[in-house]
């Protein structure tokens, strides 16, 4: 489903992503972990595709298509959902109203018909009671005024609600206390499909022990340097990040 | 729209038996070119005004010969040639008037349809001469006998200067005076028709002055005088303008308004100003240069000024409340937008004179393109005013890097119990929620429409309902291009 | 590129040129709408002011100063700086032009001034002073001015070079038969600081004008004052920080404290010039008025050009709060010392805008005096 090839990134002159490759399959879970400042964050964004973010070489393919050449809102509508490290909050728009604008936007690219404020409203309450979002919050300003764990949960509901091919996860585990991050998770897990796939992007390895990913991968100044199964996770929290690094180089 | 199928449903009902509208029907024509005396006795006795109201013309005429133009806003335009301009054009005949929609600019048909307006009102609105425009005069009188009902005078300020002198006498020019600045002393001179609304006392409007204006404020002219008066403890909505560009072929408009509420009564005024902002380089476009001011004459009484400001080349405009009844509240919501390159200087002036009088002033700029929005306003406390109070929030918002976005708050407080508070912020739509919209899905224009609706949301909801809707697809439409 | 900058004494005469084609400024023209200077003073008064004395602590190491009175030679570099910061204001021009007296200060390369030091103006007439931090340069400057009858009018510029910080107390003690003016201008060239505070206890009438020009990027800007105001004292603080170049910062609090018949008035423009992006302005005025005959009028400004900017101003107006009055009360506090608490509590965050301990102590202890006086509805 995504194969990413010898990427380079660069952000303001910077190079970030130094050569990284990746290959996902449908169905899978993958795990990239690293120290802050590997690149995590650059990766999500250059996958789904924020302005400053500038591929200098390799490629990224998604279903057979040059992703690097689609405009954010064209990758949303083939499936690929980010969600993000920090949600944004953006005041008098209703998170309900955003969820149905963004929504029929997809449906408008992909030729299919709009859907009205009721069946959102109706999809929307489904989801929203099986991830704990209270109605309430529907009606708030999107993420204004929300918790860290409310706005992470938002994040995986748009997820339930778009259905996407290919969901990146960036560090959607930061600022969660265990109960939330639980809550998260089982979300998370509800929403695996063999023909979905997965990136979690993770600074942590306790995220993994409630999803737990079909491949670790290890990102380290730009690059991958190590890549195994979920015990590679583990390996990693008993050693730390500094040991695998050495023992990569 | 609920309002459009009732339209819709009375338009059917009363068949072909409209014949008595109030539109007047004047021949086409025209004063000649300039302004003098002759001008002025021309327009009203073309309104077959009494003498008083000449007089009173004239005094406005000889008082303004002795007026400079302000300049003091931060607008430029080239200099208005007042010797040169024609003031009185009567409405235009049917055979004048474009024959069907096809004579109309394509893209200001294309702006009907986003906005969602009915085919028969885009003709009324664009000002085609088929039986169309003649439905809504139909409905016109329909509304016109319930308000009748209720006691409730509305009719061309022409017509209350002939049938409602007393009324006209005791109000006009008490709001407002006379020579009170270049452009309404001027319009004063000159006005060629426009609104009177008496309210009587205890009455609460049966409806919304609004419905009415959408499909029927045409040809009233490029200096449109308006009268509103709510006696005690009454109350009136009133709606001026419409959400669709409406086609005007007068460059200078100098319009002036004026409201009276008496003890108790509360009179809530809301503005879609929409016309011709010029193209995408500037051209053309309307000069909007509007006098607007409320008086709070009574004890308890309200006054609330809301506005979406996207159309006009150049809007120059401050609608205003005197406080003078204790207990008296003013407030003033108001959206501006300027696109490309027009300018826009607007805002309030919320005098406090009387006790307990309370203001609250809530402003969102929008530049985008090389436009330049200006917030001015004025928060002034008097010495008697015990216990006034004030919150302004006055927040500004820029896309792209060619425009401006300029804030000049004045406060003046004279007593030492008035509390006032103002806040101000300027920033852009930050890239993150952008990109947050965008990743979603949502097309870059379209994001824009939707923050800047949330930008604005507070002013919105003040808007008549079935107005708010269609202002908020407006916002979007006003700033389409806006984003690269 | 060779352009010629004319000499001083042709500054000088432009200068001159300058104020007498635009006279004394009056209230219908806008920047001096709240301070009506020609119904107290005619140009005649402005002209034959007569030169202001000045004196000046022990010159640390590093500083260089030069009398700026007239006959005297003066140094080269005084020369060819004297008039050439702010010249747009008409009462600078006039202190430019008739100026008779002054001093210009220059601080070398990399010198950190230590030491505070204290400028001190009494009596009457025209003074410019100059000054000229050189990169990496750092000076305090306590300004006081003693209350003098007539009027007294100040142009002060300083050039703040790259890396260097001014920091400038000016305090002024109430001057009721006095009328005060001074305009400073600064300009900040990268990475440069300019720390103001202006205290001020009014006068017949009082301005301080501060033109701020942010011309380096990593400039910034940091004022703050307090007016403490009774009698029939005026006080005007008018501020225009203009941000020329993107990547600086601004923030401005002033609070005022207006008693008995006096007036404050607050005018600051902040100005963001077309693309000068990534730049923040923070700006608060606040006002209590403890008299009905007492005004204020506050007028904070936003001017912006750019859109990658992030600025916001605040004002207020009121009174002391009646509730922390009442508990204060209940608690067994007297009202005048209660009043005078909340007072000192009101100006409190604006003082402590001064780093210098010593100096904020001096400060204190002259706005303490004052809110005695006003508090005693004097």
């Amino acid at each position: 489903m995504l194969e990413i090839k010898d990427l380079h990134v660069t952000v303001g002159g910077n190079e970030i992503l130094k050569g990284l490759s990746l290959s996902v399959n449908a169905g899978e879970v993958h795990a990239i972990m690293g120290p802050n400042g590997s690149g995590k964050s650059t990766l999500s964004y250059v996958l789904a595709g924020r302005a400053g973010y500038d591929i200098t070489s390799g490629t990224i393919t998604y279903m057979g298509e040059d992703l690097g050449a689609l405009a954010p809102e064209e990758r949303a509508a083939k499936g690929v959902y980010l969600a993000m490290q920090y949600p944004v909050e953006i005041p008098g728009v209703t998170t309900l109203s955003f969820l149905k604008a963004a929504l029929n936007a997809q449906r408008r690219a992909r030729g299919d018909k709009e859907v009205d404020a009721i069946t959102v409203l109706r999809q929307v309450r489904e989801k929203a009671k099986t991830l704990n979002v209270p109605e309430e919050m529907l009606k708030r300003a999107l993420n204004v005024g929300f918790s860290g764990g409310e706005k992470k949960r938002l994040e995986i509901l748009q997820m339930a609600l778009f259905e996407p091919a290919l969901a990146i996860l960036d560090e959607t585990d930061s600022g969660l206390d265990i109960d939330a991050l639980q809550l998260v998770a089982e979300g998370v897990n509800a929403l695996r499909k063999p023909d979905r796939a997965m990136l979690v992007i993770t600074h942590y390895q306790r995220l993994l022990n409630y999803i737990v990913p079909d491949r670790v991968h290890v990102l380290a100044n730009g690059k991958i340097i190590a890549e195994g199964g979920k015990e590679l996770a583990h390996e990693l929290e008993a050693k730390g990040y500094a040991d695998i690094i050495k023992d990569a180089a | 729209m609920a309002a459009i199928s009732e339209t819709k449903k009375q338009v059917a009902a009363l068949g072909e038996k409209y014949k008595y509208g109030f539109v007047t029907d004047i021949e086409m024509e025209r004063a000649p070119r300039g302004l003098t005396e002759d001008t002025v006795a021309f327009i009203s006795a073309k309104k077959g005004e009494p003498e008083w109201m000449l007089a009173w013309r004239l005094e406005a005429y000889k008082r303004w010969r002795e007026m400079k133009e302000p300049n003091w806003a931060r607008v430029h335009y080239p200099k208005i040639d007042y010797e040169n301009a024609y003031y009185y054009a009567a409405p235009k005949s049917s055979s004048d008037k474009p024959q069907s929609l096809d004579e109309i600019d394509p893209k200001i048909l294309e702006t009907y349809k986003k906005l969602g307006i009915p085919l028969h009102e885009q003709m009324a609105l664009a000002g085609v001469a088929v039986d169309a425009v003649f439905d809504s005069v139909s409905v016109a009188t329909t509304f016109k006998e319930t308000l009748n009902k209720a006691g409730v005078i509305f009719c061309p300020i022409s017509e209350a200067i002939r049938e409602h002198p007393d009324l006209v006498k005791k109000y006009l020019g008490t709001v407002v005076p006379q020579s009170d600045n270049f452009f309404a002393t001027l319009n004063s001179a000159v006005f060629s028709d426009g609104t009177f609304v008496y309210v009587p006392k205890g009455v609460r409007c049966p409806m919304e002055l609004s419905t009415y204006f959408r499909i029927n404020a045409q040809d009233t002219g490029q200096f449109e005088r308006t009268l509103i008066i709510a006696d005690e403890n009454s109350y009136v909505s009133y709606l001026e303008g419409c959400t669709a560009p409406m086609r005007d072929e007068n460059q200078l408009h100098a319009a002036v308004v004026e409201l009276v509420a008496l003890d108790g009564a509360e009179i809530k005024y809301s503005t879609v100003q929409n016309w011709y902002p010029g193209d995408e380089d500037g051209k053309g476009g309307i000069y909007n240069f509007v006098t607007k001011r409320g008086d709070c004459r009574g004890k308890g009484s309200k006054i609330s000024w809301t506005q979406v400001e996207t159309g006009s080349a150049i809007t120059w405009k401050y609608p205003s409340c005197i406080l003078r009844g204790d207990d008296s509240v003013g407030e003033f919501y108001s959206i501006a937008i300027a696109n490309n390159y027009q300018q826009a200087d607007t805002g309030t002036k919320m005098i406090h004179l009387g006790k307990n009088t309370r203001s609250r002033i809530i402003s969102k700029g929008i530049s985008a393109g090389k436009a330049q929005a200006t917030y001015r306003g004025l928060v002034s406390v008097h010495s008697k005013a015990e216990n006034a109070r004030n919150f302004t929030q006055c927040d500004s918002l820029l896309i792209g890097g060619e425009c401006g976005a300029h804030t000049v708050p004045y406060i003046e407080a004279r007593n030492s119990s008035a509390k006032i508070e103002h806040e101000a912020t300027t920033s852009k739509i930050a890239d993150d929620q952008l990109f947050y919209c965008v990743s979603r899905g949502i097309d870059p224009e379209e994001a824009v429409a939707l923050i800047v609706n949330g930008f604005c949301k507070e002013v919105l909801q003040q808007l008549p309902m079935e107005f708010a809707v269609e202002a908020q697809k407006l916002v979007g439409i006003s700033l389409e291009g806006s984003v690269g | 590129m060779n352009i010629a900058v004319p000499t001083l004494e042709t500054r000088r005469s432009e200068a001159l040129d300058r104020f007498r084609s635009i006279g004394v400024p009056h209230r219908r023209i806008e920047e001096w709408k709240y301070t009506d200077l020609k119904a107290a003073l005619s140009a005649e008064d402005v002209a034959h002011a007569g030169a202001l004395p000045w004196s000046i602590s022990a010159l640390p190491d590093g500083v260089q100063m030069v009398d700026l009175a007239s006959g005297k030679k003066r140094a080269e570099w005084v020369e060819k700086n004297l008039g050439m910061i702010g010249g747009e204001g008409v009462m600078n021009a006039a202190a430019f032009a008739f100026a008779q007296a002054g001093v210009a200060l220059r601080v070398a390369r990399n010198t950190i001034v230590g030491t505070p030091l204290n400028l001190r103006f009494t009596s009457a007439g025209h003074a410019r002073v100059l000054i000229i931090l050189e990169e990496g340069a750092e000076l305090t400057l306590v300004e006081h001015h003693e209350a003098g009858e007539a009027f007294r009018n100040i142009g002060m510029e300083v050039s703040i070079g790259p890396n260097a910080q001014f920091t400038h107390v000016r305090v002024a003690e109430a001057a009721h038969n006095q009328i005060q003016i001074e305009t400073i201008s600064a300009t900040l060239s990268r990475d440069a600081r300019y720390c103001g505070h202006y205290t001020d206890l009014g006068a017949k009438i009082s301005r301080v004008e501060a033109n701020l020009t942010l011309a380096g990027a990593g400039a910034d800007v940091q004022i703050s004052g307090v007016s403490v105001l009774s009698g029939d004292t005026h006080a005007d603080v008018t501020t225009n920080v203009d941000h020329a170049v993107g990547n600086t910062t601004s923030t401005q609090l002033f609070k005022k404290l207006i008693g008995g018949h006096a007036r404050g008035v607050y005018q600051g423009k902040v100005s963001v010039r077309q693309h000068a992006d990534k730049s923040n302005s923070s700006q608060t005025a606040k006002a209590i008025l403890l008299s009905n005959r007492a005004e204020a009028d506050l007028k904070p400004e936003l001017e912006i050009f750019a859109d990658d900017v992030k600025c916001d101003h605040g004002a207020a107006v009121g009174d002391l709060d009646l509730e922390s009055l009442f508990y204060l009360r209940s608690r067994g506090l007297p009202e005048d010392e209660a009043r005078a608490l909340l007072m000192r509590a009101f100006v409190e965050d604006a003082v402590a805008q001064i780093t210098d301990e010593v100096i904020r102590a001096d400060v204190w202890k002259i706005v303490e005096n004052a809110l005695a006086s006003v508090s005693e509805g004097k």
